[in-house]
């Protein structure tokens, strides 16, 4: 085995002992994770939790920014999202009319008419 | 000779490379992505948004089971001080009134294990507390789903960089009660007025402690005090070393004032400061206690 290939062996090894110690032992920001991070029946239940304050407001540029959190996807798909994992788990009829109902305000909502917040 | 010396030096070389080319990559061009993760290990202010909509939510519901389980998934080691703490917070950082009203009234709730104080609750909410009415099953065909997240997660294969946080497999999902009765809370009513004489306490103070019905302290009250040509705001709670439900306010002698809540139509006056005497028969001034419960 020539001097290279012993030298390129060490610096993959010494690569993937690098890799095994940034992804493993110590990651980046193991604490500190945002809301699309989160597992997906919590998400479920944060958009569930957006709806249900969406009937005590009744401020869709609210839920919006709230939803927003959960990642770049339009707010109806993260609404959708939870709606079908919802469905697939059998929630409670009143939980899945709420989902619903923030779902089809989505639809109606225009952000062009929200004025900004300071 | 000189080639065997150099032998052992240029794999350690190749190895230091390596794990530094291995960092780099694991931690600036791909770090780790996490997944899956439960809400306790959220970043602070994200936890205090999340803490916030679910008192939000309880607005709508009240349903204390379900704000409980919810917060539970925070880990918080004192929930209800956890709250209130929240919501002296937004209160000094000038936050919504609705978001500071809705904490301070789960705190209520989760400290005093009573049902939300819908009294001060504005009339156009107070409208929408009824639940949906409707139990037919939704279509949701409206919003055409973009994935299945379930599916999704269960068959694609975990590519490297995305770490899944250990957790109980078990899907959360949290509980409902069925038949949530959000009970009318009573206005609080003036209980006591009494004399403290504290030779520790050198300005005179109205001090005000405000109980709910099951004796616990209540936070986030506004405590409104007048007097001829003045009037001035003030919050339980902003000193929660001395409770939850403690607020106080300096009073200038020879003023009389009055003080009444923002919710509460009783007023408690006139009220002016009064002198003590010490031990050694010097006078100093004295602060007025006043306790309001809800009956």
């Amino acid at each position: 085995m020539s001097r290279w290939t012993k030298f390129l062996i060490a610096v993959i090894l010494g690569a993937a002992a690098g890799l095994f110690y940034g992804w493993v032992v110590n990651p980046v920001e193991y604490v500190d994770i945002a809301l699309e991070s989160l597992r997906v029946d919590y998400k479920t239940d944060y958009v569930l939790m957006v709806a249900e304050s969406y009937q005590v407001d009744h401020d869709l540029g609210l839920a919006v920014r709230r939803l927003a959190l959960l990642g770049s996807s339009a707010p109806t798909d993260v609404v959708a999202n939870a709606l079908s994992y919802a469905l697939q788990h059998e929630y409670a009829s009143q939980d899945l009319s709420l989902l619903q109902a923030l779902g089809e305000g989505l639809l109606t909502w225009n952000p062009n008419q929200e004025i900004p917040t300071p | 000779m000189k080639q065997d010396r150099r032998g052992s030096w240029y794999l350690l070389t190749g190895a230091v490379l390596g794990v530094a080319l291995g960092l780099f990559y694991s931690w600036v061009i791909s770090p780790v992505k996490y997944v899956d993760a439960p809400p306790y290990a959220l970043r602070a202010d994200y936890k205090d948004d999340y803490r916030a909509l679910v008192a939000a939510a309880y607005l709508y519901s009240g349903d204390l089971l379900r704000a409980q389980d919810r917060l539970a998934q925070l880990k918080d080691d004192e929930t209800a001080q956890t709250l209130a703490m929240q919501a002296q917070r937004a209160l000094a950082e000038g936050r919504p009134e609705e978001e500071v009203r809705a904490l301070g009234i789960l705190a209520m709730a989760l400290g005093g294990g009573v049902m939300p104080n819908i009294s001060s609750i504005t009339p156009t909410q107070a409208a929408t507390l009824i639940p949906l009415t409707s139990a037919v099953t939704p279509t949701p065909l409206l919003i055409e789903p973009t994935a299945s997240p379930t599916t999704t997660m269960q068959t694609s294969p975990t590519p490297p960089g995305i770490l899944h946080i250990p957790e109980s497999t078990t899907h959360y999902q949290p509980p409902r009660t069925e038949t949530p009765t959000a009970t009318q809370g009573a206005p609080f009513m003036l209980q006591e007025t009494k004399l403290v004489c504290n030779i520790n306490q050198p300005d005179p103070l109205i001090q005000v402690e405000i109980k709910d019905a099951a004796g616990q302290p209540v936070p986030s009250v506004e405590v409104v005090v007048t007097w001829d040509g003045g009037e001035d705001h003030f919050f339980t709670g902003l000193q929660p070393e001395l409770g939850l439900g403690y607020a106080d306010f300096v009073m200038t002698p020879e003023v009389v004032y009055s003080i009444h809540l923002a919710n509460g139509d009783q007023t408690a006056g006139p009220l002016t400061a009064a002198k003590c005497v010490a031990d050694d028969n010097s006078q100093y001034w004295g602060s007025l206690f006043l306790t309001f419960v809800q009956p």
